[in-house]
């Protein structure tokens, strides 16, 4: 008898909802194909579209923004959310490396100041966070508090180098005919993805996010791995930081906000790029694979609204759509799993 | 005497919150001659007619255990529809307009963060990139303004001596708030499920009330806001008003809240605010650039967040290390009624 009704109970649970629930790998398979669709659409709409030019553009566009949101993806693997702070870091750190370029330090001080720099700022926000502060409010303070520091020092003024400054082949450089953003950008997702995969360091990162007691009872606990995820995302944010600065050889407090780019806020484009690649945003499941995805969607859909000749508006529209429609199908899927409980 | 000692151990956080704000205008009273004088209050009074709305907002929102971080690009939206629609349809119905949509967007805010069971920082962190997305769609990437100018006049006249039309319309909406919230069941709702969802569902609140409610009076503040601001300089921006979240949290923190939730109410909203105006507007009496506002703003909320998160712990080890030694007290007797037991 009571086998007979849990073998219905098994049956009758059998949704549509269950089955993605059971497997996650189904909300890849709607990523990719909705990234067909995009693609059909704009092989059939744009012309310009299906050109291996277009399409490096479309990578290297990616770039700067994966770079960063691989960053926080372990920040939100391990259960922290996110950080508002990704940009305001990153613009306290173009700062410090212009500034050393300027004053005629040479590439690689300059790169190490900076990274110093971006370790320090990354283990404060996460010991703030790790003793169990809220990461948004922590990050939100620290943001005024690494943005007020880099106008203060730059004094809010343009801070620009010569060239030769021996930055040039991270900024404009490019190897095999591929810009070395967009090859520092596919190494770094290869190999976050391999430590995410493979080492131990990367397996806490998935037992913190997925379960913090669970974690904090077998001895993983959160305050460590809150300044790792940290580190690693402060120093994603510098080096996205510095290959912008080599390209342009310059730096301004502002060339991370909303009024100087115009796709929008660099910290919320990061965090929708998270989003929309399919993580889940509670910590615990997603990869950095799916976040790199994610960025070349989203600049897939913004290069053919921009060669349809879209303002920025209705592309900052569209990203705002994605986010939600990611957050809300994730719910969904979340909800039916937590039914069957 | 005893009474007030009594209300202080009551209410600490009120207290320190008023000890911050006395410091703070006694500060800069007495560094520079003009900050004392009318003309400042009046200026105070008039920044408080903005932060205090989104002060006020956050606040109701960190108690029911959420944060809207879209507060900012809802008040921009608002500024932009109603400078938008001030020339061609009159003020009024363009405030209408525009407050309106603000509370149905945070109506609709509220209903799916109760419906989905999200975090409401997942939802409002996509809302804040698409509701920027709208405005500027409204503002068609360009900065609105306004041809008539007798309205931000109008808005800024001077009544009884320290107030603007704007800011007795946030001081009534303060004490409207204030009421609500203290004293009808929907206002104990939001209470209860910030201080303790799961308790509170158990006993049969149900969450899409209180989470609409409280994510339409955000929206509702933000809309007002956004549009005290854009009728008040004759401009808006779509991209604008992001300085409002820091602003309105650091408020919202000084004022007593606590990021569990359950915690804090309008007066602490209130005198938080008036806290960070105090500070803005002395900072920028002493001629300090504007971006050194928010690393002071940044700093000062990492300090509280520091002191609350510092006093949870404390409360924590201390409750912990009580209930060991109880269950040593306890487990003692027993131990030894073993060892010494009947043969």
């Amino acid at each position: 008898m009571s086998k007979r009704l849990i073998a219905n109970a098994r049956v009758t649970g059998l949704g549509f909802v269950d089955r993605l629930v059971r497997d996650y790998s189904a909300l890849v398979v709607c990523l990719i194909g909705l990234f067909l669709v995009v693609f059909i659409v704009g092989m059939a709409t744009a012309p310009n579209f299906l050109t291996i030019f277009n399409f490096k553009t479309i990578i290297r566009d990616a770039a700067l923004v994966g770079i960063m949101a691989i960053g926080l993806t372990f920040v939100t693997l391990s259960g922290n959310f996110f950080l508002l702070s990704m940009k305001e870091t990153a613009a306290l750190c173009i700062i410090c490396f212009a500034t050393s370029m300027s004053s005629g330090y040479g590439f690689e001080i300059s790169f190490l100041l900076t990274m110093v720099l971006a370790i320090i700022a990354g283990a404060a926000q996460g010991a703030l966070i790790g003793i169990g502060g809220n990461p948004i409010v922590v990050t939100l303070g620290a943001a005024g508090l690494l943005f007020g520091l880099g106008s203060w020092w730059s004094d809010n003024l343009v801070v620009s180098f010569r060239r030769p400054h021996g930055a040039e082949w991270l900024g404009t450089g490019s190897f095999l005919g591929l810009p070395n953003i967009t090859i520092a950008f596919i190494l770094i997702a290869i190999s976050a993805e391999c430590v995410l995969r493979y080492t131990n360091f990367g397996r806490q990162v998935y037992l913190i996010g997925a379960n913090r007691a669970a974690g904090k009872a077998t001895g993983h606990e959160n305050f460590p791995m809150a300044i790792k995820v940290c580190i690693i995302a402060s120093v994603c944010s510098a080096f996205v930081a510095i290959a912008f600065s080599a390209q342009v050889s310059s730096a301004h407090v502002n060339y991370f906000s909303s009024e100087f780019g115009s796709s929008g806020d660099m910290t919320i484009m990061v965090i929708a790029t998270v989003m929309v690649g399919g993580n889940s945003i509670m910590g615990g499941f997603g990869s950095t694979l799916r976040t790199s995805s994610g960025a070349i969607f989203i600049s897939t859909v913004d290069n053919m609204m921009v060669l349809h000749g879209f303002n920025s508006g209705p592309r900052v529209l569209a990203v705002g759509l994605m986010i939600v429609f990611s957050i809300i199908v994730f719910a969904l899927v979340r909800r039916g799993s937590r039914a069957q409980e | 005497m005893s009474k007030i000692k009594n209300w202080v151990v009551e209410n600490h956080d009120l207290a320190f919150a008023i000890l911050l704000a006395v410091c703070v205008y006694c500060y800069f009273a007495f560094t520079n001659d003009l900050f004392a004088t009318h003309r400042t209050t009046f200026a105070i009074m008039e920044r408080f007619a903005v932060l205090g709305l989104v002060g006020l907002a956050l606040t109701l929102c960190i108690i029911a255990g959420e944060i809207d971080l879209s507060i900012g690009s809802n008040a921009a939206l608002a500024a932009v529809i109603v400078v938008r629609f001030t020339d061609s349809l009159g003020a009024v119905t363009a405030l209408l307009i525009a407050v309106t949509i603000s509370t149905t967007i945070g109506i609709i805010q509220g209903y799916f963060i109760a419906y989905l069971r999200v975090r409401a920082i997942v939802l409002t962190v996509g809302t804040l990139m698409l509701l920027r997305g709208v405005a500027l769609f409204a503002a068609q990437e360009k900065t609105v303004m306004l041809t008539d100018f007798r309205v931000p006049d109008f808005i800024t006249t001077k009544m009884f001596g320290y107030f603007s039309p704007a800011s007795i319309l946030v001081i009534i909406m303060f004490v409207l708030v204030g009421i609500f919230m203290n004293y009808t069941r929907f206002g104990r709702e939001i209470y209860a499920i910030g201080g303790a969802r799961k308790e509170a569902l158990a006993a049969g609140v149900n969450l899409k009330r209180p989470m609409i409610i409280v994510f339409a009076i955000s929206g509702f503040c933000a809309g007002l806001g956004g549009v005290i601001i854009g009728l008040r300089s004759g401009t808006a921006q779509a991209l604008g008003l992001q300085y409002l979240l820091l602003a309105g949290t650091v408020a919202a923190f000084i004022g007593g809240v606590s990021i569990l939730g359950g915690k804090g109410g309008v007066i602490g909203a209130a005198i938080g605010t008036l806290t960070v105006n105090f500070l803005n507007t002395g900072l920028v009496f002493n001629v300090t650039p504007a971006f050194m506002v928010q690393l002071y703003l940044g700093v000062l909320l990492m300090i509280v967040i520091m002191f609350q998160t510092g006093s949870r712990v404390f409360d924590e080890n201390q409750r912990r290390r009580q209930l060991l030694s109880d269950v040593d007290a306890r487990r003692g007797p027993l131990l030894a009624r073993r060892q010494t037991g009947p043969p």
